[in-house]
């Protein structure tokens, strides 16, 4: 048992926390304001390395460890960075552009990933319907080949980078007898025929992601663009979206300590009854709390992370408790982070107000908690 | 970074559990529920035979008669008593640990010899006295005074809620020495031996959960101890108590987190054999549920255990807080997971002959002893403060 990072881990993480605080913090404010998705701190994440972070230096990454790219992930939102932007990033180089890598041809990995790595290319991942939320293997987009193309007709919702995505992976039906067995994924780009935006989405939270309902409406797609083989989606999805649960949890957890910064300090110089109210039990007391869940939560994530490194096989178990935790455990501790700042708290000029928007979205994407609970319970009782 | 056991821990793992369950859960309902004479004989024989095993050795140097092993290794072990037995995970934890641990980092060698093999043999067993009627939380607060008198302290005052009071044969006490505004700076450790002068142990205690650790008052009435029974130096009290206590706090994470996973393992058989409205109550979501959550916060509490450990085991500065925030959540996760486990038995998890009846007591005063989780929470914010 260790629990230690390399110095090297630790010097780069140093330097993404000093990239977000510097260059990206001040930018996310700003952008949450405005609801728009940030073009030039994502460029400036490229220029940094960050977008193709843990692929090989070939395609242009860094071939940085699953520990690392979390460490990164938990950088910037510890640095400040937003939950949009940190989803956006987790969205284009986890669940599209990783995807392509792991199971793309050579020459799909060549046409796309180095471009998505370098951020050239934004992606964008589709795999929730208007009808298929938690219950995923009821998609109902279907994709008929015919000759040597794939005609796709259906719908998707609540597609982060939807709106200004050059790829996308998308899961349709190609069987829809064999259910979730019948299921393939499809590497879509954005000038395709019958491809489009039918609405870019208003959200809560996470306002500088972009999120989009797309329609295929007849979209071809040439047979070289099938991504794996035909009917291994269902298996795909849920390898894909193991980083849901790992990678993606790292902000949460970053941001949770940057909120626990921000508490402690204006618990200390808010002075209430003629002193800090730092000083009262009842603020100790929540703060106290915050920072078990932020350590605990961090344990967690890493731990699946970890395992993920070691090359050992999927383990859904300890990925659905990873992200139960962050989501359910998380919820109310942020809301506690805004109770401390009072009506501060619930202004916009206090980042805690965005961060208790962001969070949100824990419980809900890449798997509700409720699915969480469900795999958990299931794999207990099995 | 490796979150994995390694082969040792792994083959420790497996022999002291089956060892645990052949040899400590057949005699845990009645050590719970037996009058104290029979419920001290079972916890005796217990003792010798976790002594045998090796169990107790775990805690102390070799030179003692220990194996010294590190603290990640202790936590696996530890792990698998407390889910079978409180009660005996208690009462050893106090004798080896609070009580031992107190005599190996702050005796002389004389001390040790006299006191560490015996106690691993568990021919003697130890306890722990800081805690008096008037101070609980507020442990600067203790009146018990011992005044030098030529080559003698005399003792006088009173201890409460003393693990292990009934039975020991050898205790730390701690007594206030030095001038009374002196507080946190005003107090020392002393050994004080079982027939003293002046020293005795009052009746048990009736407690709700680990009921077979025996538990009493200590009185001090003009208790005579030979000055070379002062461990350490005068009025270190305080800073030998707070380094051992942390010792203590990942102890008390890992009980909760054993007394979680206990009841996890009734609560899952239970789901599994129970049938209402035709089909196992495990696949109705509201048990299915309760139990993923059991899950989730015992496995935050092993990890925040094994982290603390992990840093007091480096001696790292980090540890004292991690290990109250380790000893917080555990101990907050095994009383809503008893709670939970009692709710899925239901009429049954209200029967005493249901394990999750008694572990449901068990688990209560985890929160409580060692801090209780607001001094805890106190501290945990203290340091937030000043770090954040």
């Amino acid at each position: 048992m260790d629990f230690a990072f390399t110095d090297e881990q630790l010097a780069f993480r140093e330097q993404v926390l000093k990239f977000s605080q510097n260059e990206i913090a001040p930018l996310s404010e700003e952008f949450d304001e405005k609801g728009e998705f940030c073009w030039e701190a994502w460029k400036k994440m490229g220029e940094f390395g960050l977008l193709g972070l843990h692929f090989p230096e070939e395609y242009g990454g860094a071939n940085a460890d699953v520990v690392t790219s979390c460490m990164a992930a938990e950088a910037l939102a510890e640095g400040g960075a937003d939950g949009g932007l940190t989803l956006s990033w987790g969205a284009h180089t986890f669940l599209c552009a990783d995807t392509i890598f792991v199971h793309g041809t050579p020459e799909q990995k060549e046409k796309y990933v180095s471009k998505l790595a370098s951020g050239e290319w934004v992606g964008c991942m589709a795999l929730t319907e208007p009808n298929a939320g938690s219950d995923a293997a009821s998609v109902a987009t279907t994709a008929v080949k015919k000759g040597d193309r794939y005609v796709l007709n259906g719908s998707k919702m609540f597609i982060t980078n939807g709106p200004i995505a050059d790829v996308c992976v998308v899961y349709a039906s190609t069987d829809k007898e064999k259910r979730h067995m019948g299921i393939s994924a499809f590497i879509v780009e954005k000038d395709y025929k019958g491809f489009g935006v039918s609405k870019t989405l208003k959200k809560m939270g996470v306002k500088t992601s972009t999120t989009a309902e797309l329609y295929f409406d007849d979209c071809e797609v040439p047979e070289e663009n099938v991504l794996g083989e035909i009917g291994n989606g269902f298996p795909m999805a849920l390898q894909t979206l193991e980083w849901d649960r790992s990678a993606l949890l790292a902000p949460f957890v970053g941001g949770m300590e940057f909120v626990l910064k921000q508490c402690s300090q204006y618990a200390k110089d808010r002075e209430q009854f003629g002193r800090p109210i730092a000083q009262f039990q009842a603020i100790q007391q929540k703060l106290a709390d915050i920072k078990c869940f932020v350590e605990a939560a961090r344990l967690l994530v890493y731990k699946v992370a970890w395992n993920k490194d070691q090359g050992s096989a999927l383990n859904h178990m300890e990925a659905a408790v990873a992200k139960l935790y962050v989501g359910d455990w998380g919820m109310p501790m942020i809301s506690e982070a805004v109770q401390i700042h009072g009506g501060y708290g619930y202004m916009h000029e206090y980042p805690v107000e965005r961060v208790f928007r962001d969070t949100k979205l824990a419980q809900i994407g890449g798997g509700t908690s409720e699915i969480q609970r469900m795999i958990i319970s299931r794999l207990l009782l099995s | 970074m490796d979150y994995s056991l390694n082969d040792e821990q792994l083959t420790l793992q497996e022999s002291f559990r089956k060892f645990c369950d052949k040899e400590i859960k057949p005699n845990a309902d009645r050590l719970d529920k037996a009058d104290h004479a029979e419920a001290d004989k079972i916890l005796r024989q217990n003792m010798k035979k976790l002594a045998e095993f090796g169990y107790t050795g775990m805690f102390h140097e070799e030179k003692y008669g220990g194996t010294a092993k590190d603290l990640i290794t202790r936590c696996v072990a530890q792990e698998e008593l407390a889910k079978v037995c409180a009660a005996s995970y208690l009462s050893v934890g106090v004798s080896l640990g609070l009580c031992g641990l107190f005599i190996a980092h702050f005796g002389t060698d004389e001390q040790k010899k006299k006191y560490l093999p015996k106690l691993i043999s568990t021919d003697m067993i130890g306890a722990f006295g800081l805690t008096e009627p008037e101070a609980g939380s507020d442990v600067m607060n203790i009146q018990t005074t011992a005044e030098k008198k030529g080559d003698r302290y005399i003792l006088n005052g009173s201890k409460t809620y003393i693990i292990n009071g009934p039975i020991a044969d050898v205790a730390i006490i701690m007594a206030v020495t030095g001038k009374p505004e002196e507080k946190g700076g005003n107090v020392s450790s002393f050994i004080v031996e079982k027939g003293m002068k002046g020293f005795s142990a009052g009746e048990h205690l009736d407690t709700m959960g680990h009921r077979g650790a025996p538990t009493s008052e200590l009185f001090f009435n003009d208790c005579e101890v030979p000055a070379e029974n002062l461990l350490g130096v005068e009025n270190q009290g305080f800073i030998q108590a707070m380094t051992t206590l942390e010792y203590g706090r990942i102890g008390i994470a890992m009980l909760a987190l054993g007394i979680s996973v206990a009841c996890m393992e009734e609560s899952i058989n239970y789901a599994k054999e129970r049938q209402q409205f035709g089909k196992p109550i495990g696949k109705f979501q509201m048990v299915g549920f309760k139990l993923s959550d059991m899950k989730v916060l015992i496995d935050v509490s092993r990890l925040l255990a094994y982290k603390a450990a992990w840093l007091k085991e480096k001696n790292d500065p980090e540890a004292a807080t991690m290990a109250s925030i380790a000893k917080l959540t555990a101990t907050e996760a095994s009383t809503k997971i008893s709670g939970w486990a009692v709710q899925i038995h239901g009429g049954y998890g209200c029967m005493t002959k249901y394990p999750v009846e008694r572990l449901y007591r068990d688990a209560k005063p985890g929160e409580i002893g060692e801090g209780t989780s607001d001094i805890h929470r106190i501290l945990i914010a203290r340091d937030v403060l000043a770090k954040y």
